[in-house]
């Protein structure tokens, strides 16, 4: 409507007078932003109300993205994790996974985790920050790794959880089996994801962040070999 | 309160140019930064196929203050009834 696709493009890239502006050129009026690897859909659990709600009621889907510039308009105008009552999550997960062990593409998987216990010792806002950043800007798994599903806060009386959900226990799936990779393999692909979200979370290297599979938790005390890992 | 007659609010020049930008080839396109913004790790991109769509976290901090837009002009409406207004959130609950 302001007319500026009129305007003749002169493309002299090499001095900066291109037609290309980016956000940072001009926030208001720029014609190029930054694309993401993958699409990613930000989802919230609600605290429950105390009457009885079902947790598929309290878990509500807030916006999909996939560029950069979307992620930070929504971060900028969002509840911070601090502001959160307690029993509350955030979830980012890429598109077309829920956030529940029952999906369909987690059911085989497991998760990493970190309780923060000092909840007054950490700026839990960066730090959830720097995850969902490592997430989306694809610094924890590499290409054909395949394994990440999503990162989550849990917001808790006594503690902060990070957590970053994968594909796989850290061997291949059912009807999988033979592709490519080799059991070492597998489990040296989930130790590496492991090593780098505790490089996101910046932790000590003493304080250990835990893998477990889904499966495990959900039926505790079941026979099934239990996919533990630390780092 | 509900008055249906109000004028719907229209989008800030941020939020349409959001919508009608393209998709940088970040591999394929010499993008002129404004001095002192960093270009994204090439590093990061060496590979064929991450298509120039990995980003450090220094390089992706540098959006913080600069685009603050809402997502859209519903969007403290859709927060209200997804993620709850912050004084909802904020209220400690009581247990009974």
């Amino acid at each position: 409507a302001n007319g500026s696709s009129d305007k003749p493009s002169t493309s002299s890239t090499a001095n900066g007078d291109s037609d290309v502006r980016t956000v940072f050129d001009d926030p208001e009026n720029f014609n190029v932003k930054h694309p993401l690897m993958n699409n990613w859909t930000l989802w919230f659990t609600k605290p429950p109300s105390g009457k009885g709600d079902n947790w598929a009621e309290l878990l509500k889907e807030v916006i999909s993205f996939d560029s950069v510039e979307e992620f930070w308009g929504i971060y900028n105008n969002i509840t911070a994790t601090s502001e959160l009552a307690q029993k509350s999550d955030y979830h980012l997960f890429k598109k077309g996974v829920r956030p529940e062990w029952e999906d369909a593409q987690n059911k085989h998987g497991g998760k990493w985790a970190f309780q923060f216990k000092d909840k007054k010792a950490i700026n839990i806002d960066a730090l959830w920050l720097h995850v969902m950043l490592a997430a989306i800007g694809e610094n924890l798994e590499d290409e054909d790794d395949n394994e990440v599903m999503g990162v989550v806060v849990n917001v808790r009386r006594g503690f902060y959880r990070i957590g970053l959900w994968t594909r796989t226990v850290g061997r291949s799936l059912p009807g999988e089996q033979g592709k490519g990779k080799t059991v070492e393999q597998s489990k040296e692909t989930l130790m590496k994801l492991g090593r780098r979200f505790k490089a996101a979370l910046q932790l000590k290297e003493n304080d250990p962040v835990e893998f477990s599979g889904h499966t495990d938790s959900a039926h505790a005390g079941s026979t099934r070999a239990k996919a533990k890992f630390s780092v | 309160e509900t008055n249906k007659s109000v004028e719907p609010a229209q989008p800030t020049a941020g939020m349409q140019s959001l919508k009608s930008a393209r998709f940088l080839q970040v591999r394929n396109e010499a993008i002129n930064y404004p001095e002192g913004i960093k270009s994204p790790n090439p590093a990061l991109n060496v590979t064929s196929k991450s298509r120039g769509r990995c980003y450090d976290k220094d390089f992706l901090l540098q959006f913080q203050e600069v685009f603050r837009e809402k997502p859209s002009v519903d969007w403290d409406q859709k927060l209200k009834e997804t993620v709850g207004d912050s004084t909802d959130s904020a209220r400690p609950q009581s247990a009974r």
